[in-house]
């Protein structure tokens, strides 16, 4: 029983609320958090605050937008009602990716075709497009052959484009990717509501932009807005005193804040699923599917003493006409040994899929997958059950039933632990580091 | 040096009022893209270079999707505020989390307050909005508000569609008061006022009228219209009291819910809202809707924004078509 403490939870994640507050032996606080008929969130909380520590439990699935402003609402409800206190507990942060710029490794913007070449409405203030060599070099007569060169030229950038391997992300013949396309109906929205549901990986893939109605101005590369130091701004203009979360996706996001931020790690308990439930791991290779993952997994692959290799995304366009496995390479030894694939986050767990495809075909026996986050987006599922993945490890930082349901080879840990001890020592004020300690 | 310019950006909530204000202006829509991605999340590109440039975002709040809109707004201001926009305002017509501006019981959180300080954190420098449902909520921002209002507008419609010397303008609560009376006083007309009992969100109970309306056109005047519950027993109010006629003039017409079945089945002859909120279909499914366009007030007031001239104008006169 932890005294003078109040945990509020949000509607994204009700069983991690109820598994902490058992856990911690308090009663969790009594509130209405619906919507009104508009839309609006109405939060109402039916207990007092008054000089209280007060954690707040919300996690970043579901509907992202609407549990954030009603994460909130809750801390500037609980900051207006006297809380002496206010921590926010993400167990996964919204917004925690950063989109991939369209930009190659050496920071300069991605070659691409000319979208405008058919514009004519030019004007004075008009800027000139930069030159390239499939472009001609003016506008031309309109009946002339400039505009057949022009009608070739773009016939053949798009069987190009056809057959070089880019596989549309989405697929539509699942009942998942049905589903999450009506998930958001806007109705007379301006982009039209059939474009198929986009993903962080998309920006690296020109068609997909293209085909999206959306062409930036000649002249211009996109700016894609980066919410990343918005969301943190967010939080702390709400009201919020500390925040605790779980294995954010950039260390560096903790310095976006000027409040005390605990990141805590899920690798003790990806690690003892390691050594409880690997049959011979001590002959597995821990492998990162992505060169930004090596960390973590070196750092787990150290403690347990195993073997290491890495997968080599190529994100450089290249016009090769193989599928896009070709662009994946592996760094190390699997052959006929286990493989334990480890990553923070799943989305729509096109990465871990390939990797698997990829260890499968180095050799290996089984591949395992450990990730923090699950969450499973889009066809994610579908993938995963179709993938030479054997096995599938998350924790419940976001709800799993569901995707447990759906997906056989899902083996879910509890998180809920590892949160409540960490409110339990922020609000005695001791060490967390001690949480991760050997 | 170039000159800076106008750049009108629009999220996804009500792109055809963002048209008709661009046309208006003169002006062709920023080039933008807002999609969610597979994972909920929002993600906003702008196509075109807003550097030093004074920006206007447009976002109004459709019906459903509140927080959707509200933080693809957050993130076009603060897109826009990283690729360095000398300034950026945010037009939004009908301010989300209005009717939450206090502290009305314990812990209840003070919403709109809440959205001012998310606003100016994301980079917002200069709001524009139209019949803030609580002109104090002007007060939550320490960046300048211009709250317009659509009384001109509806003046004109009053004067060109009915006959003015038999009306009586009646508010359908006492918070509105104000507003039906400024209304009253410019058509120099009677004034009547409804006083109401509300028991739960979303819900009306007992209402009493104070003053005449026997034998006139009675016009309810409000800012909002929702889920038009007080609307609708604001008329039969007024009918019982023999009017001859009862009409309704909102500014914002929200009409979530079953607010088109309420509307139909009630004793309202007609129901004239502005288009600061998408319809969407509401039009066809509700032959008493009648809609006014307030996007020449809206294009003025960023015309005259951006010019650095007087909006007061725009408080007693509307822009003509």
């Amino acid at each position: 029983m932890v005294r003078n403490i109040v945990v509020l939870g949000g509607n994204s994640h009700p069983r991690l609320v109820d598994t902490v507050t058992n856990i911690l032996g308090v009663p969790q606080c009594n509130r209405i958090l619906k919507k009104f008929s508009v839309g609006e969130s109405r939060l109402e909380i039916q207990d007092s605050v008054r000089g209280k520590d007060v954690y707040i439990i919300q996690s970043g699935a579901g509907k992202v937008n609407d549990n954030f402003v009603d994460l909130c609402i809750m801390i500037s409800a609980c900051k207006t009602g006297s809380a002496k206190r206010v921590t926010a507990v993400l167990p996964l942060f919204p917004y925690s990716r950063q989109p991939d710029v369209p930009y190659n490794k050496i920071g300069a913007p991605l070659s691409k075709p000319p979208t405008d070449v058919n514009r004519t409405d030019f004007t004075f203030e008009s800027r000139p497009t930069t030159p390239s060599p499939a472009q001609p070099q003016s506008q031309g007569l309109t009946n002339g052959i400039d505009g057949l060169q022009r009608k070739l030229g773009k016939t053949s950038l798009e069987q190009q484009n056809g057959s070089n391997g880019i596989t549309p992300p989405r697929r539509s013949d699942t009942a998942d990717s049905l589903q999450s396309l009506n998930g958001r109906d806007r109705g007379s929205s301006l982009g039209s509501p059939a474009a198929p549901a986009f993903t962080t990986h998309d920006y690296d893939n020109q068609a997909m932009v293209n085909k999206n109605f959306f062409q930036a101005k000649p002249g211009y590369k996109q700016w894609v807005a980066q919410a990343g130091t918005l969301v943190a701004d967010l939080l702390t203009c709400a009201g919020a005193d500390h925040i605790i979360t779980m294995d954010l996706h950039d260390p560096q996001y903790q310095g976006f804040f000027d409040i005390p931020v605990d990141n805590l790690y899920g690798k003790s308990l990806l690690k003892k699923y390691i050594e409880t439930r690997i049959p011979d791991f001590k002959n597995a290779v821990i492998v990162s599917p992505d060169a930004g993952g090596a960390k973590r997994a070196t750092a787990i692959a150290d403690d347990l003493n195993l073997e290491f290799a890495l997968i080599h995304k190529e994100r450089r366009p290249t016009r090769i006409t193989d599928r896009q496995n070709a662009t994946m390479m592996l760094v190390g030894d699997v052959a006929n040994r286990v493989t334990i694939l480890v990553d923070d986050l799943a989305d729509t767990s096109n990465t871990i899929t390939r990797a698997a495809k990829l260890l499968k075909k180095e050799g290996a026996t089984r591949v395992y997958a450990l990730l923090t986050h699950g969450i499973f987006s889009g066809d994610a599922i579908a993938r995963i059950n179709a993938s030479a993945l054997d096995k599938v490890v998350v924790t419940n930082s976001v709800p799993q039933e569901e995707h447990c349901r759906l997906c056989p080879k899902l083996e879910v840990l509890e998180v809920g632990y590892v949160f409540a001890e960490a409110i339990r020592r922020v609000h005695h004020g001791e060490s967390i580091s001690a949480l991760f300690w050997d | 040096m170039a000159m800076n310019s106008i750049k009108l950006l629009t999220g996804n909530s009500h792109p055809q009022l963002a048209k008709q204000v661009a046309d208006r202006l003169g002006i062709e829509l920023a080039k933008t893209m807002s999609l969610n991605y597979s994972n909920q999340e929002t993600s906003v590109t702008v196509g075109e270079s807003v550097r030093d440039e004074d920006v206007f975002i447009l976002q109004s709040t459709a019906p459903g999707d509140i927080n959707d809109g509200l933080m693809e707004l957050l993130i076009m201001i603060n897109a826009c505020k990283t690729a360095s926009a000398r300034r950026i305002t945010a037009v939004i017509p009908n301010f989300p989390y209005a009717r939450q501006d206090k502290k009305d019981k314990s812990r209840a959180p003070i919403s709109a307050k809440l959205i001012a300080n998310m606003l100016q954190t994301a980079g917002c420098n200069h709001v524009i909005t139209m019949d803030l449902h609580a002109s104090q909520i002007q007060g939550f921002f320490n960046v300048p508000v211009d709250n317009l209002y659509a009384e001109p507008s509806t003046l004109r419609w009053i004067r060109e569609n009915l006959n003015v010397s038999d009306c009586v303008v009646v508010s359908p609560d006492a918070g509105g008061a104000k507003r039906a009376t400024s209304i009253a006083d410019r058509l120099d007309l009677g004034f009547a006022l409804i006083h109401k009992e509300r028991a739960r969100p979303n819900e009306v109970s007992r209402m009493v009228l104070v003053g005449d309306v026997e034998g006139k056109i009675a016009i309810l005047v409000d800012d909002m219209a929702d889920t038009c519950g007080t609307l609708v027993k604001a008329a039969e109010t007024v009918m019982a009291h023999k009017a001859r006629e009862v009409v309704a003039i909102v500014t914002h017409g929200i009409l979530s819910g079953n607010a088109i079945d309420n509307l139909n089945r009630s004793c309202l002859s007609k129901v004239v809202v502005t288009n600061t909120v998408p319809l969407g279909d509401k039009i066809e499914r509700c032959p008493r809707l009648r809609v006014m366009d307030i996007s020449p007030t809206l294009a003025e007031a960023i015309r005259r924004t951006h010019n650095g001239e007087s909006v007061s104008f725009l408080f007693t006169h509307a822009p003509t078509d």
